[in-house]
């Protein structure tokens, strides 16, 4: 059972005595309470600050409440019978799912390229990565002025560089058809960055010592990349999938930035889910129907991440 | 342990400039600021007995020597200045009051109000403006005393309809402090240019001013639209705008019968501005959607008038200082002549521990003086009528068409009921698409059909709130 | 090892032309990606007029210092920049100690509910924090904290993303042989933590706490909520203030926000020298 020092001490002795008692041995023991004692604390803030607010929301779902009077009607699941329904709501869906695919999709991809780049350490790659950063810490006052410029469609420079290739001018925030493309664009850029910093951080932590064997055996750059970077990049690419999942699904920025004001884009052409449960809680005063809206965005997320879970399940360790 | 220090130069000056600045800032918050003006600190010794000021109210808190503090929340942070100005004046006269005033982004003060009223955690005095409504609905918000309603009822003082937005089942619950309305504004260069000599009187004369007033460039696209429509943007504005033509042809967005309401605008009113848009899209074409519009459009010169609150002039001040221009009174429909206002006005909430001080403090900012300094600095029509605002209007002509007065020119405003944010907002979103529709020019049964889906669909948003009538 | 290092990473770099347009394409992205911080810059010096300038111009014909002047006057800046300051170091410091030892713990101990556990703390992330920011307020007020630090940055000390993040890059990097032959050795499970797995991973440490200072530094509708006083106020409250009805003062905006950049930059500058470093496996394989 225990692979003891000569002598045991008192400690243990004692932790021997208690573990017997749960019919596991010592080592098991002294796991387990590391587990509970660092969890514990963790979980009681999480509780507090998450679990206990978003259940108190969660519950307003089913009834009819404007948040401000405290005479709520319960009226269990007219919420939700309302909602499928409710044709904005099947846009939002719409709208944010091919926004997440697209967007999460091109970010990955994006990002993946510049760790690959950028992976051996340089002046000029450490120029570059600051640089590929800054999207994420620029705030949003200075990325709506510019992007509303870019896609301005008289003056903007996107216009301006495609009418080298001798393509006419398109109103990205105008057409109700592009303008979603324009947000994804938008999103892809800003969230850039963030990919690349934890993909980077992913294959800088591959040990040197797997790409020379490889060598030695003849692999080239392809040939390395797809047989040792991917899949030891494995647990983070899962990580950078599924967090750009949960948050192209909650996006709201963007589209707010680019719909507001009188140059905006038209609001149900890039209308999201957090927009519309913005709309429904903050304008209209619709509380359980927006906490409703709410609880099918988190139960369309969670699916999701089950899902990717499951598909880079051979990875894990679990 | 694993590694050490680098000692990159770069790095290294720059996180000596971080630290610098970053100490500054320390030395800085510790010390106070020399360069902006320190709130007085209320004194615990005992000051002497405030006087009672010119201020119209006397009042018993005043003249006590009890520390008071009271707390302002505004949704307009470029009231800010103003309200120190005020806030400052009232504490020379009575050193014992302290404020914090707060302003924060409106749609962000909404939200906050949203958890703070409920919850009693709210300023002592609120600026908002009839979305206090659910507010008051739930019994959250107290009335005002007497008092108040006696000066808010003074003859020529305040406008009927300003101060029946403050009045819930009889009483009220406010006064008001500024508001905000519409004028044309119309580039005077321009005017001169197509040699038209005056604004336009009627919304036909603004059609054909349009017209004249269209530049375009050598392949026929517009330069400068002759009248900048809102076309776009989320949000109600653009049904909002659209309520500026509508009124004027007899119209309304919804009308009340009895305590209920109903749509008001599938009539010939509706369908009226709907024309009018669309004529002035693809027929006379007199604005184009690439081109920008609202204050930055006329700013940068791309549209000769436009519809807009007096802010902008603050803006153009700023912005476009050697712009050529000046306002207009709406002009006269097809059967009403009138602008649109909407009031922002001053509350006491329930937790206030000093009402008293904090009315007395209402009505000492609503001083003449204080009135023009608010026309004059930050640009929002002060709601108070009995003061003369010549001395502002001299320096600031243009705000003529804001403070333009005439027994026939009405002054109407959106109701106040929770629901009408939803309909305007889904009116916009249709809107939006109607603009962009080219098949409704010569078609008056497309029109009639438009208007007519559009009028069915802010019914039956009524009819699930329950205040449809039947 | 230097010239391994060059060799073993799959870069471009043996292949001339790719390396080309790799690079042209990188300098292309560059200039798109840094385009809205070069404006910021130019506006922070721009008089009014020239601010609103269409399309936008990114050298100011006329600089002025105007802009941070008025930041200046307009509120007490330098509070709110320390109040930003003790709010992100502390989060940041909280989020990544915490995160490093619940995605240790999910990541290499197995206990009953661990799953499930984990999906949990995931799933809080899946809300949009404005949905249940009311009731976290009302639960705040009910523990007497309205208007207080403790309330301003407790919702940034945990991260469900900072330890969803700890636990793939120690399922990725941390071997199982390290801990239990540090187990067979008589070290305490703590000890491992402290003296394995924190230095072990420190460079997804140093990107998390980059992360976390930016989320924390970058709070606006939280800190408006539980503030009732401007002593408590943060740089991005403090920016709003330029953010009229209809209007924006980008000068000063852009100005505040420049000073306000420049902590998050520094912390991004000396963590990221920290990613560079990686693991370094000497002597444990093999």
């Amino acid at each position: 059972m225990d692979v003891l020092k000569p002598q045991a001490s008192i400690q243990e002795r004692w932790s021997d005595a208690l573990a017997h008692r749960f019919h596991i041995n010592r080592f098991q023991l002294s796991k387990l309470l590391f587990v509970y004692l660092s969890l514990l604390p963790i979980l009681a803030l999480f509780a507090f600050l998450r679990l206990v607010p978003i259940t108190s929301s969660f519950q307003l779902s089913f009834f009819q409440s404007n948040l401000i009077n405290p005479a709520n009607k319960f009226i269990g699941l007219d919420n939700f019978q309302e909602l499928l329904q409710d044709k904005l709501f099947i846009l939002a869906i719409r709208n944010t799912t091919l926004f997440a695919i697209a967007g999460v999709l091109f970010s990955i991809l994006i990002a993946l390229g510049l760790a690959v780049l950028l992976a051996k350490r340089s002046r000029l790659g450490g120029l570059y990565e600051t640089i590929y950063f800054l999207p994420v810490i620029t705030p949003w006052v200075a990325v709506s002025v510019i992007w509303k410029w870019i896609y301005d469609p008289s003056y903007g420079l996107l216009n301006y560089i495609l009418s080298w290739f001798g393509i006419k001018p398109i109103g990205w925030l105008i057409d109700p058809n592009i303008a979603l493309i324009a947000v994804i664009i938008l999103a892809v850029w800003k969230s850039i960055g963030y990919n690349m910093i934890i993909l980077l951080v992913g294959i800088r932590d591959i040990p040197e010592v797997y790409y020379e064997a490889a060598q030695l055996d003849g692999a080239n750059g392809w040939g390395l990349f797809r047989y040792i970077t991917l899949p030891l990049l494995r647990p983070i690419l899962l990580f950078v999938a599924i967090v750009s999942t949960i948050n192209a699904y909650n996006v709201f920025t963007p589209v707010y930035i680019m719909t507001t004001g009188s140059q905006g884009a038209q609001g149900n052409a890039v209308r999201t889910l957090v927009f519309d449960i913005y709309e429904n809680a903050f304008r209209y005063f619709k509380w359980g129907y927006a906490s409703a809206e709410a609880v099918s965005l988190f139960l369309i997320v969670l699916l999701l991440t089950i899902i990717q879970f499951r598909l880079g399940r051979s990875s894990e360790s679990v | 342990m694993l590694y050490q220090m680098s000692r990159n130069t770069f790095l290294q000056r720059f996180a000596l400039l971080i630290l610098a600045l970053g100490l500054g800032m320390v030395i800085l918050a510790c010390a106070g600021q020399p360069l902006a003006p320190q709130a007085p600190t209320a004194p615990t010794a005992q000051p002497p007995a405030a006087q009672a000021t010119s201020a119209p109210a006397a009042t018993s808190a005043t003249s006590s020597n009890q520390p008071v503090k009271l707390t302002i929340w505004s949704g307009y942070p470029e009231m800010e200045p103003w309200y120190k100005e005020v806030t400052d004046a009232y504490t020379k006269e009575h050193p014992n009051v302290t404020f914090e005033i707060l302003t924060f982004p409106l749609r962000d003060y909404e939200q906050k109000l949203s958890a703070t009223i409920p919850s009693d955690t709210a300023a002592d005095i609120i600026e908002v403006s009839s979305f206090v409504a659910k507010f008051v609905d739930a019994g959250l918000i107290p009335p005002a005393p007497d008092k108040i309603a006696e000066w808010n009822n003074a003859p020529g003082r305040y406008d009927a309809a300003i101060v029946k937005d403050l009045t819930y089942n009889g009483k009220q619950y406010a006064v008001p402090l500024f508001y905000g309305s519409t004028a044309l504004y119309y580039n005077k260069k321009d005017f001169a240019d197509a040699g038209l000599t005056k604004p336009p009187e009627t919304f036909d004369e603004l059609m054909d001013d349009a017209q004249k007033l269209t530049q375009r460039d050598a392949s026929g696209n517009i330069t400068v639209a002759g009248h900048g429509f809102r076309l776009f943007g989320a949000g109600s504005g653009v049904a909002e705008k659209f309520l500026f033509y509508l009124w004027p042809a007899g119209g309304d967005i919804i009308v009340p019968v009895g305590d209920k309401w109903k749509e008001g605008y599938n009539n010939d009113a509706g369908r009226w501005a709907l024309k009018y848009y669309i004529d002035a899209l693809y027929k006379y074409k007199v604005d184009d959607p690439k081109l920008k519009r609202d204050a930055e459009g006329f700013e940068l010169g791309q549209s000769a008038t436009f519809f807009r609150e007096s802010w902008v002039i603050g803006d153009i001040k700023k912005n476009a200082p050697t712009l050529d221009y000046s306002t207009a009174p709406v002009p006269k429909g097809p059967k009403r002549w009138g602008h649109i206002i909407a009031g922002e006005d001053l509350f006491v909430t329930r937790t206030a521990k000093n009402p008293d001080v904090a009315w007395d403090f209402i009505l000492f900012a609503v001083q003449p003086q204080y009135m023009q300094d608010l026309l004059r600095n930050v640009g929002w029509l002060p709601s108070r009528h009995d003061v003369d605002y010549g001395p502002v209007l001299k320096d600031n002509p243009q705000f003529a068409g804001f403070v333009f007065s005439d027994p026939n020119y009405q002054a109407y405003m959106t109701p106040a009921i929770p629901v009408f944010d939803e309909v305007e907002t889904k009116m916009a979103e249709r809107l939006i698409q109607l603009y962009t529709d080219a098949s409704l020019l010569d078609n008056p049964d497309g029109i009639a059909k438009a208007v007519a889906d559009m009028a069915a669909e802010t019914n039956s948003i009524l009819d699930k709130a329950g205040v449809l009538a039947k | 090892m230097k010239q391994a290092a060059t060799l073993a990473r799959p870069t471009s770099s043996n292949v001339p032309v790719l390396r080309i347009g790799a690079h042209l394409i990188l300098l292309f992205g560059a200039i798109i990606m840094v385009l809205p911080f070069l404006w910021i810059i130019a506006t922070s010096l721009k008089p009014p007029p020239e601010v609103i300038a269409f399309p936008p111009t990114f050298i100011p014909k006329e600089p002025t210092f105007n802009n941070f002047v008025e930041v200046f006057q307009r509120a007490p800046f330098p509070r709110f920049f320390l109040n930003s300051l003790i709010v992100s170091t502390i989060a940041t410091v909280s989020v990544v100690f915490t995160s490093t030892l619940a995605g240790y713990v999910f990541a290499k101990y197995q206990f009953p509910g661990r799953n499930l556990l984990f999906l949990l703390v995931l799933a809080t992330a899946m809300v949009p924090f404005e949905t249940y920011m009311i009731p976290l307020y009302l639960e705040m007020k009910q523990v007497s904290l309205i208007n207080t630090y403790p309330a301003l940055v407790a919702p940034e000390l945990i991260m469900s993303f900072g330890i969803f993040l700890m636990r793939q890059t120690i399922i990725a990097s941390l071997p199982d042989e390290l801990l239990d032959a540090a187990r067979i050795d008589g070290a305490s499970e703590w000890r491992i933590f402290r003296q394995i797995v924190i230095p072990l991973m420190s460079s997804a440490m140093g990107a998390l706490a980059i992360f976390a200072f930016l989320s924390s530094w970058g709070a606006f509708i939280w800190p408006l909520l539980i503030t009732s006083s401007r002593d408590l106020w943060t740089m991005e409250l403090g920016l709003g203030m330029f953010q009229f009805r209809f209007t924006v003062d980008y000068g000063p905006i852009a100005a505040g926000s420049l000073i306000s950049l420049l902590p998050i930059l520094l912390v991004f500058l000396v963590l990221r020298r920290n990613i560079i470093r990686g693991i370094t496996l000497t002597g444990l394989k093999g």
